[in-house]
């Protein structure tokens, strides 16, 4: 199986470089040129109609006929009777989806006494509660649960299904896939529906956020995906003639094959910077201890991490772990908030990669605010407390 | 106890840059690492060996010049290690990845218990594992942080949850996924680690038909799911000064913040 | 379908240049880069580094796996020497000394007896291995030795002292170089294996000193030192003979160690001059800058190029004692512009000694003179060149 170029045919015009979802061609001197990162996908092929400089051995896959299959549903999730909030997020796009392909959303609930749950979950747009309850589906147990969902899918046969990428889902999602024969994208951050042919495109980060891709899971069904806490948004829903379907499937404890001896609580221990989402840092702006416990609980609330300049490392204030730069640490936070800090490359080379910055500094021609996403200009020590204020009320979990 | 470790060779993203004018990723002279995850993985198996005996077995699946990963898992205490490579594996889902590591380990045959990194760093799927397992059907505990006991009959892990862990016992064989709070792994051993790069090498390649699979099941054939499409996101900063009174700004920023890509946005 | 290879071989190594090269780069920038500066500001030697290193077998690269080596050879020596150099000097000399010259004699004459109790646990880095041969008349004239070693009926009786002592105060076994026969000059030279344990065996304050300052060197004093005639590695008479063995290794490694330093001046200087910004445009778009930057990376290239060709020339056996003479001058002397280029580049950063330019400038000055001075090594290459 290969791609190759008909090097005559070649105008250059680089639409196939474009189309490659692999960077699998690119030019040389002037023509198109396969790599060896090429997966002979076929992708380049239909963009080059007009030259036919493309050529392959690939023989065109047949793509199964899926029309019987139907709805979108949504797993679940819940724990000790309570539901996980991305299970309401799911549904929410799942109306989206539904409506697009003219399907039903569904729910799935697993567990023992789970019933009081079925409410939520119809007002929140499942139109249908497929459950199963089980003394053996009391905690979540990997190959229960795979077994149960393998049994609904393959009774009801399901268009798409999406399932929290939680570390539950994690666990559950890639057994069922491989249990019911199809393809699984993982902690996906957009669902879409292509008009064409009513596939499910869903896009995800790969190499630590640098790359997006978009993926379609065409030769095999239900499409499947996990999706990560906190992108979709819930919304509320007024089922027409709910339906519960109460499905009885028998389990053996044996076949399970794992026991839970125990489940504690347990705060995360402390985060090392360099794995944190949100970074608040301070510089030689913020008013010492004090200044630094007020940034300390945004942190918090953010549920982030300190981070400072050498400066404020050197007055002992932070110990040299939490500090960033070029003689300290580089990070990659998801948001870096700057505060009373200039923004001298002695520190922004540690924190350039972050995704959002966000700059706090009374100097309005401080050169960190060239470097920021937003900022503020103005006083630390009245930005950051209205901050608080705000986030405080604004009734975060 | 026999251990068969999975490793995986991945670009290292924790150097990635992006081309400041195009945006695209900059693949020229990212260095090839061992999925650090595994890394984990490798050390626990190697430690269980030193205390009940038996071997760890490395396998693989990637390129030629993946058996550089193989080498480090031998200095690292690796007995043997075996790739899977073919021309025909490339392109694969996790699906196909999953099916052609579980041939792999078939052929392989004497295992009491896979270890594998928790995901890897270029794509985070986490998905591996436990497709392995379901192809294997055997019984899987992923997100493992501490390993209490091991002995035939079954092995009782810690797994990190959201809100703290839980301790349970599984079945032998299994397979377990582990992250990095599990052990801080060593370096390889020079004697080893050179005795695995001798004439007389310890790595075995295995191609498609040497483990009893098809072309048409593995690699880009046999994946569920295709890429249709891959983008840079578009990190430019646009340098925004907010305006108003502190009140004002300070409600603006955390409305942007709220419809930012980012996994706290909900949170907010 | 792919038919089952039957015939031909299924098997498939790496390159154990590169594997090790990749392993001693990994340890350097997770363990070393991180904590060097600070050790070095501290003056305190990395003691837990030196454990790992020896957990490594690190110290056994040179030997083969009979003597409970690693069953590497001079060039991967060489490398793994050159990558923890790029860290910090103090534990790359001192691991150097380790693997070479603090257990070479003792690797090349000792007993089985001896072997377990020093070289086994010397190569598993529970015991640091040193070399003494200087004096304070005695440097690059070795004629000079005074340090006395006087057979008695069981064994020698050593008397007499030794200066700028590598790990003088911490090594636990020395090998020195002494006279057994005052009259003969460098004819009446040997080398003895003295632990530190011995009778009669002390050591000064450690010097303080501009560069590697974790290292810790002093003198040492013999003061009736009683050891077994096992003890004497190699003949009476011999002992120049001895170090002649390892010259070129030796020359050849300090050249490794040269490299590294200058890998990492070249490395900071490269990352700093695309960071730093002045009049509106990184300062690494200044021409001065990029010539200075070009010099660094050509002279590189150059001092690799000889030092591969050097250990490998090593590993045939081959003889190569001037090219090793050359690459040693070339190397170090190339990495004393890079250090002094790279505090440049950083302005009056690089005089602070929160960056590591500083110490890579301080630390090079060592190279100078171990290994050889660059004023005897130009002699000896002319020499050679003008006797043939």
């Amino acid at each position: 199986m290969t791609i190759w170029i008909i090097e005559e045919k070649c105008d250059g015009c680089q639409r196939c470089i474009r189309a490659c979802p692999y960077e699998g061609i690119e030019m040389k001197d002037g023509i198109a040129s396969v790599t060896e990162r090429c997966t002979s996908c076929g992708s380049c092929i239909e963009t080059c109609k007009k030259n036919h400089a493309i050529e392959s051995d690939i023989k065109p896959r047949k793509v199964p006929d899926f029309s019987d299959r139907e709805g979108v549903w949504v797993f679940a999730e819940q724990t000790d009777g309570k539901l996980a909030g991305v299970a309401l997020e799911l549904l929410g796009k799942a109306q989206e989806l539904a409506k697009d392909m003219g399907h039903k959303v569904s729910a799935v609930l697993l567990g023992k006494d789970v019933s009081h749950l079925i409410q939520t979950l119809h007002d929140h747009g499942a139109q249908n509660v497929y459950l199963v309850e089980d003394d053996l589906l009391e905690n979540f147990r990997t190959i229960a649960y795979t077994t149960v969902i393998e049994d609904l899918v393959l009774t009801y046969k399901p268009n798409i299904l999406l399932i929290g990428a939680t570390a539950l889902g994690r666990d559950l999602a890639p057994r069922v896939s491989r249990r019911i024969g199809t393809g699984l994208t993982a902690d996906c951050t957009q669902l879409a529906i292509d008009p064409d042919e009513k596939l499910m495109f869903q896009t995800r980060p790969a190499f630590g956020g640098n790359v997006m891709a978009t993926i379609a899971c065409r030769y095999a069904s239900p499409q499947m995906a996990t999706v990560r806490p906190g992108v979709m948004e819930s919304a509320p829903y007024k089922p027409e003639n709910p339906m519960l379907i109460r499905h009885e499937i028998s389990l053996k404890e044996q076949d399970i094959r794992t026991k839970i001896l125990e489940k504690v609580t347990q705060k995360k221990p402390g985060t090392d910077i360099s794995d944190a989402t949100v970074i608040v840092a301070g510089g030689r702006g913020v008013n010492g201890e004090k200044g630094f416990a007020m940034l300390k609980e945004l942190a918090d609330i953010l549920g982030g991490e300190l981070a400072c300049t050498r400066l404020i490392m050197e007055q002992g204030i932070l110990p040299h772990d939490a500090q960033v730069g070029q003689t300290g640490k580089t990070i990659r936070p998801e948001i870096y908030i700057a505060c009373g800090i200039s923004g001298a490359v002695q520190h922004t080379a540690g924190m350039t990669g972050s995704r959002y910055i966000i700059a706090i500094n009374n100097d309005p021609l401080a050169p960190i605010f060239k470097l920021a996403n937003w900022g503020i200009v103005g006083d630390v020590h009245e930005i950051v407390p209205e901050l608080i204020k705000q986030l405080s009320c604004g009734g975060a979990s | 106890m026999d251990i068969i470790v999975l490793v995986k060779q991945v670009p290292n993203t924790t150097n990635i840059k992006l081309d400041p004018k195009t945006g695209n990723l900059i693949r020229e002279g990212l260095e090839s690492i061992m999925n650090p995850d595994d890394l984990h993985a490798l050390e626990a198996a190697v430690k269980i060996k030193e205390e009940t005996g038996g071997k760890v077995m490395a396998l693989s699946m990637g390129p030629p010049q993946a058996v550089d990963v193989l080498t480090q898992a031998m200095g690292m205490g690796a007995d043997k290690a075996f790739l899977l490579s073919d021309r025909a594996f490339s392109g694969a889902d996790t699906w196909a990845t999953s099916y052609t590591l579980s041939k792999g380990i078939e052929k392989i045959k004497d295992y009491d218990l896979i270890l594998c990194g928790h995901q890897a760093i270029d794509g985070d799927t986490a998905q591996i594992g436990p497709q392995v397992a379901d192809w294997l059907d055997i019984a899987q505990a992923t997100y493992v942080n501490d390993i209490e006991s091991v002995d035939e009959k079954q092995i009782v892990v810690k797994r990190r949850l959201e809100h703290g862990f839980e301790r349970v016992a599984c079945k032998m064989p299994a397979l377990l996924t582990v992250i990095s709070e599990l052990n801080e792994p060593r370096y390889p051993h020079m004697g080893q680690l050179i005795s695995a790069c001798e004439q007389k090498s310890p790595i075995t390649v295995w191609n498609a038909a040497d483990i009893g699979v098809k072309t048409i099941e593995v690699g880009l054939e046999g994946s569920n799911t295709h890429v249709i499409k891959t983008f840079t996101p578009n990190f430019k900063r646009q340098n925004e000064l907010l305006k108003g009174s502190n009140k004002e700004v300070v409600s603006d920023l955390i409305d942007r913040l709220k419809k930012s890509d980012t996994t706290i946005a909900y949170r907010l | 379908m792919t038919q089952p290879n039957k015939n031909k071989s299924n098997k498939i190594r790496s390159n154990a240049e590169d594997m090790v090269r990749f392993t001693m780069a990994q340890f350097v920038d997770k363990e070393v880069i991180p904590v060097a500066t600070e050790y070095d500001n501290k003056g305190e030697f990395p003691q837990h580094l030196f454990k790992k290193l020896g957990k490594m077998g690190i110290f056994g690269i040179r030997y083969p796996k009979k003597v409970r080596g690693s069953g590497g050879n001079t060039t991967l020596y060489c490398i793994a020497m050159q990558e923890l150099a790029r860290g910090l000097m103090s534990l790359a000399a001192t691991t150097a000394m380790q693997c070479l010259m603090g257990t070479n004699g003792l690797y090349l004459y000792g007993t089985k007896e001896m072997y377990e109790e020093f070289l086994y646990p010397a190569l598993k880095g529970d015991k640091m291995g040193a070399f003494q041969l200087t004096e304070p008349n005695a440097g690059s004239d070795l004629s000079a030795v005074r340090t006395k070693a006087e057979k008695t009926r069981d064994g020698y009786v050593i008397n007499g002292m030794k200066t700028w002592s590598t790990s003088g105060p911490k090594g636990d076994f020395h090998t020195v170089l002494c006279q057994t026969d005052p009259s003969l000059g460098l004819r009446g030279l040997a080398f003895f294996l003295v632990p530190a344990s011995t009778p009669g065996f002390s050591y000064s304050k450690p010097f303080d000193l501009l560069g590697t300052r974790t290292s810790s060197i002093s003198e040492i004093y013999f003061k009736d030192c009683h050891v077994p005639v096992e003890y004497r590695l190699g003949e009476e008479g011999r002992g120049l003979g001895v170090l002649l063995k390892i010259l070129s290794e030796i020359r050849i490694m300090t050249a490794a160690l040269a490299l590294g330093l200058h890998r990492a001046a070249m490395d900071d200087a490269i990352k700093y001059c695309k960071e730093r910004e002045q009049f509106g445009k990184p300062i690494g778009k200044y021409q001065l800058i990029q010539a200075k930057i070009a010099n660094m990376a050509v002279n590189l290239e150059a001092g690799q190029l000889m030092v591969d060709k050097v250990t490998h020339m090593i590993d045939q056996g081959k003889e190569c004692l001037n090219l090793a003479s050359m690459a040693k001058y070339f190397t170090v002397e190339s990495a004393c512009s890079a250090s002094d280029e790279a505090m440049r580049i950083f302005g009056g950063y690089g005089y602070s000694m929160e960056y590591s330019v500083q110490r890579y400038y301080r630390d090079n000055r060592f190279l100078l003179y171990g290994g050889g001075t660059h004023e005897v090594l130009q002699t000896t290459i002319a020499r050679e060149i003008l006797s043939k």
